[in-house]
């Protein structure tokens, strides 16, 4: 199997194919190959950092979604035997397939994938075939849960990595979810999210979150986008608190942790609900660096004017020192920062509408 | 025996070969099945989760769409030709 050692590579899930760009751990110079599974929207990629291969969530729209791997950087690929499917007979079909993460080193084969209608599956052979979580499948809620813009689909998944069995999964419009044992059982974690305008401002449950992301030395610690704010968890998600503060909007759809320093995370905000464009006209990538508690503008090297909009799986923090951040845009626009959002460098401005974007230190 | 001809994004899964024979199926259900068995993967990328045909392929039996007939249930005879074919859509 092919690793490319010592570098960065970038995966950039597009509607037009998948790309991969490749650098050395000085971030500077990008080689790209792609378009790769050409003919396919290609929502998320992952490189699986116990062997090297690379995941794509696959969707054809002629025929249907599926898992491809491939282990020499994408020269060639493979198809799951069996991908994610639903068992006959419950009535539900995947449409989609959004976030594919492989598990930790102790969990050897283990990899997860989110789909649309929402739910999640689980390969014990390294992708090659699924198998359904029945405890979300089947869970007694399930009939009341409301489909958010993109679908009724689990679009982040969140292994703690510290604590074993310890899992975050984030549904549209659904909310948020943790198992403490291995997905055999999953509880709602959703205080404090606010709904908007209903009779019931805090439920249990029909909060609309966008985003999820934490640093993994401190996995307890949880960022949050939300359709109605920003917030953080200290406790592992049982209770979120508010920390919009000075942002220009509560709304956005990304969210990144740096992975040196749990006080830091990065946002891109846009307008509002209704006006999902930056504001002003103006892109630019917020950040913290002490938890949420103050925000500021991370735009140096990003274009004066721009209508830019980065969907929930396009922006990404690296795992290097300084932390690196990268973002990919919906109108085909790649940049980069060396030094956790400070100043940033295009990569690409030609690529299809990116749909995410993934990075691994390799 | 049943004829079953590929479209070229489906060929892959048949190691290349432009058509696949099926002894025999009563259906066009037990046809897809048996593809599958086969060559895993190919029933899949022709049927949804709970066996429908997806929305835009389209299976001919003979000449005759089988949408126009009884779809997934629609009766197999030895000798039929099948061809499976993405519809012209998303434009």
């Amino acid at each position: 199997m092919t690793k490319n050692k010592g570098g960065i590579c970038l995966l950039v899930g597009t509607k037009k194919g998948g790309f991969v760009f490749t650098s050395d751990s000085k971030r500077k110079e990008w080689r790209v190959s792609g378009p790769h599974l050409k003919g396919n929207e290609v929502y998320h990629m992952a490189c699986d950092a116990r062997n090297g291969a690379i995941l794509a969530s696959v969707v054809s729209g002629h025929w249907g979604p599926t898992v491809a791997r491939s282990e020499d950087m994408g020269a060639s690929w493979k198809e799951s035997r069996a991908p994610p499917r639903f068992p006959k007979g419950t009535g539900l079909s995947v449409a989609r397939l959004w976030q594919i993460k492989p598990a930790p080193e102790e969990e050897p084969g283990v990899v997860y994938a989110g789909v649309e209608p929402a739910c999640l599956f689980k390969s014990k052979d390294w992708g090659k075939s699924w198998e359904v979580n029945e405890a979300l499948m089947n869970h007694k809620t399930r009939k009341k849960w409301q489909p958010g813009g993109g679908g009724l689909c689990l679009h982040t998944i969140i292994v703690n990595g510290k604590r074993p069995g310890r899992m975050h999964v984030a549904i549209s419009a659904v909310g948020t979810l943790r198992t403490d044992d291995h997905g055999e059982s999953w509880r709602f974690q959703n205080k404090n999210v606010i709904v908007g305008d209903q009779p019931n401002k805090y439920p249990e449950y029909g909060t609309c979150v966008h985003k999820l992301a934490i640093n993994p030395s401190t996995p307890d610690v949880i960022y949050q986008q939300n359709h109605t704010g920003v917030y953080r968890s200290d406790d592992a998600g049982e209770q979120w608190i508010d920390i919009r503060h000075n942002l220009p909007s509560r709304f956005g759809f990304p969210v990144a942790a740096d992975a040196n320093d749990p006080k830091r995370a990065y946002l891109a905000p846009l307008e509002g609900d209704f006006s999902r464009i930056p504001k002003d006209g103006h892109f630019a990538v917020w950040g913290t660096d002490n938890r949420g508690k103050e925000w500021f503008k991370l735009d140096t090297g990003l274009p004066e004017k721009s209508y830019y909009t980065v969907l929930r799986d396009g922006m990404v923090s690296d795992l290097e020192d300084p932390c690196g951040l990268y973002f990919g845009t919906t109108t085909g626009q790649l940049f980069s920062s060396r030094d956790h959002g400070n100043h940033w460098q295009r990569i690409s401005d030609c690529l299809p509408p990116i749909l995410s974007v993934n990075v691994s230190s390799t | 025996m049943i004829r079953v001809r590929l479209t070229a994004q489906l060929r892959d899964y048949a190691r290349g070969a432009r058509e696949v024979d099926v002894e025999s199926a009563a259906d066009l259900r037990t046809m897809v099945s048996k593809l599958d068995q086969s060559y895993p993967g190919l029933g899949g990328r022709i049927v949804d989760d709970q066996g429908k045909i997806r929305p835009h392929v389209n299976v001919f039996v003979n000449s005759e769409n089988s949408r126009e007939l009884k779809n997934e249930n629609t009766p197999l005879h030895d000798g039929d030709v099948v061809h499976i074919l993405p519809s012209v859509s998303g434009g």
